[in-house]
């Protein structure tokens, strides 16, 4: 095939149009695939640390009802699901912590350590003291760390928690650090203790679960709904909300590939209009040759093409250094607004797939026109040209 | 098959979209195979625009081309494409070799677009540069010949494929005399082995001299046409000297 021959010499005479065209579509693509990888990270981020900050299954109380009573025996019911590793009955309101005169509004979650542990892992995101002191000791909370910042206490001292008209006095046992914005509201107390805070006698608000395979979540919920009035979620229904948000991020960046796709197809393009008007005339002279038009068309697209490669393997490898480079010296973000405390580049194979996909469809079409354009060219017209 | 490779009959070409230039009007011609011919004439009358049918470089705007008594001047673009591969070669003014190959490889290229196999390719084009005397310089670029090799290896590329015609625009316009002569030498001793056709435009009237046939072009007419006879030229019948008819060396 001489198109490729003649296409070849070309792309290996001009090494600095070949740079700048293989240069721009490697930008582009670097920028997408760290872009991807970025929104990969902070996806799996949010839904890991969704997962493992709430409990995969809740039972709620009754319609019409604050609280669920009969909770010892709701537990039972949730334990005979085979997929249940953990079951916790707990006690969620919100109450004032006070201390000095710092005041803060704080998510209490009255819990029995013994299955709020299990289900949880309280004591994997303990930073100081034992989640476990609080079997023994009933005044006693562990605070989220924010908290214990804002409220300027350390471990060891007492604070008043205050809900309604009823008033506690609890010691710092421990702090608690999840990573996620609820460190700033977190308070764990005994089940008994939030009981005494609230004062409606032995109840729970909600039943927790862990289950071994997160995704079994949503059928043991429908089935418990099917069966009783209490009110079953899984895990992706309470998270809803966020997962919507994340798969509208993602229309949003991929409007934004298109747009840098867009770019780096005009960098290409232009390069090769370029080389197309240096070498008119010896379009001309092919012509002349005897080369049609349909060969003029593919001398310049299998040239457009053939930069598409080392520009994907280019972009790839900026993408693999800097995604490198950001787990080196991670950023970090507010984790109040975005859930997560730093910015986390994850690719996956398929994403570098993509790249030379991307790579060898931007080339292509930003070959089209250049390549026709050449074709259109009227030999007489493109011989006598300088 | 006859002997005419080429008839032209009536042949036209208008340019222009509302003021009209005709740059060709009414010419017809008939060229025989082995015929060594030269088209001579000032500057705009027409005899590049006569190469270039000749060449299918162009289309008519009235009239036939026959080239080997098929009508070509309506054919297909890729027809056309296809005949110029096959049937034609040319070698211009400044040579327009493709810079970044070698003279090896710019003789190749006819063939490649005729699809023949690299090594058939790079095995005859050896062998025609070896016929023009560049045997040793296979591997080097136009930059790095002179004029005269570089317009040897366009002939060199013309003639490749075994074309019916080759068709020299001014090949010689940008040569010294000796150069030149040389260009001309290798021409005449192609025309005499192997009976090859050419037509030439020129400006060079000692190089029309040394062709067979003389046609003179004038405001895109065919004016004189002087056939050579021994040591000069005879006058056809539509011969209209005019003003520098006299420069031609007539017996």
């Amino acid at each position: 095939m001489f198109e490729l021959t003649v296409a070849r010499k070309h792309i290996t005479s001009d090494p600095r149009m070949v740079a700048f065209a293989v240069l721009s579509v490697a930008l582009a693509i670097g920028v997408i695939v760290v872009m991807m990888g970025m929104m990969q990270g902070y996806r799996e981020d949010i839904i890991s640390s969704t997962v493992e900050n709430s409990p995969h299954l809740t039972v709620e109380p009754k319609e019409d009802e604050d609280y669920i009573t009969l909770y010892r025996t709701l537990s039972g019911i949730v334990w005979q699901y085979p997929q249940v590793e953990a079951v916790s009955p707990r006690l969620l309101e919100n109450a004032a912590a006070k201390y000095k005169d710092q005041v803060k509004g704080v998510s209490i979650i009255g819990a029995d350590p013994l299955q709020e542990d299990p289900m949880m892992r309280v004591s994997q995101d303990m930073v100081y003291g034992d989640y476990y002191d609080l079997v023994f000791k009933k005044r006693a909370a562990v605070l989220g760390t924010k908290l214990a910042e804002d409220l300027e206490i350390s471990p060891g001292d007492k604070f008043t928690l205050v809900r309604e008209n009823q008033s506690l006095q609890l010691e710092v046992v421990g702090l608690i650090q999840t990573g996620t914005g609820s460190d700033q509201t977190l308070v764990y107390l005994p089940l008994e203790t939030a009981q005494e805070l609230i004062s409606q006698g032995d109840v729970v608000s909600q039943i927790g679960a862990r289950l071994s395979d997160i995704n079994a979540a949503p059928d043991i919920s429908s089935d418990l709904n099917a069966r009783f009035n209490y009110e079953a979620r899984s895990w992706q229904d309470q998270s809803r909300d966020i997962l919507e948000v994340l798969d509208t991020q993602q229309v949003m960046m991929i409007l934004f590939y298109v747009l840098i796709f867009i770019i780096a197809g005009f960098g290409v393009a232009n390069t090769m209009i370029m080389t197309v008007t240096r070498r008119t005339k010896e379009i001309g002279i092919l012509m002349a040759m005897g080369a049609r038009r349909s060969s003029i068309v593919k001398i310049y697209l299998t040239e457009s093409l053939i930069l598409g490669p080392p520009a994907a393997l280019l972009g790839c490898l900026l993408a693999y250094v800097t995604a490198k480079l950001i787990e080196a010296y991670p950023i970090e973000v507010p984790s109040e607004i975005y859930q997560v405390s730093s910015m986390k580049v994850l690719l996956v194979p398929e994403f570098f797939l993509y790249a030379v996909i991307f790579a060898l469809l931007i080339n292509f079409i930003a070959g089209i026109f250049p390549a026709y354009k050449a074709s259109r060219l009227d030999p007489v017209q493109a011989i006598a040209s300088l | 098959m006859s002997d005419d490779i080429i008839v032209l009959k009536e042949l036209s070409k208008i340019y222009g979209n509302g003021v009209e230039v005709i740059a060709l009007n009414k010419v017809s011609l008939t060229i025989k195979a082995g015929e060594f011919v030269s088209i001579v004439g000032p500057s705009g009358s027409g005899k590049s625009t006569l190469l270039n049918l000749i060449g299918l470089l162009d289309t008519p705007t009235n009239g036939q081309i026959l080239l080997k008594g098929i009508d070509v001047s309506r054919a297909s673009p890729d027809e056309r494409a296809r005949l110029r591969n096959r049937e034609l070669g040319f070698v211009f003014q400044y040579h327009h070799l493709i810079p970044e190959f070698s003279a090896l490889e710019n003789v190749m290229i006819p063939m490649l677009i005729a699809g023949k196999s690299k090594s058939e390719a790079r095995e005859r084009a050896s062998e025609y540069l070896k016929a023009v005397g560049l045997e040793d310089r296979l591997k080097s670029r136009p930059n790095q010949l002179s004029g005269g090799q570089n317009q040897r290896v366009a002939v060199a590329r013309a003639l490749v494929n075994h074309p019916s015609i080759v068709i020299g625009d001014e090949l010689t316009g940008n040569l010294d005399t000796k150069t030149s002569d040389m260009i001309y030498e290798l021409l005449r001793d192609l025309n005499r082995k192997i009976n090859q056709t050419f037509i030439l435009v020129t400006h060079d009237m000692t190089l029309a001299e040394k062709t067979d046939r003389i046609l003179r072009i004038v405001d895109g007419k065919l004016v004189c046409e002087l056939l050579r006879q021994d040591d000069g030229f005879r006058t056809t019948e539509l011969c209209d000297l005019g003003e520098d008819g006299g420069k031609i060396n007539l017996k």
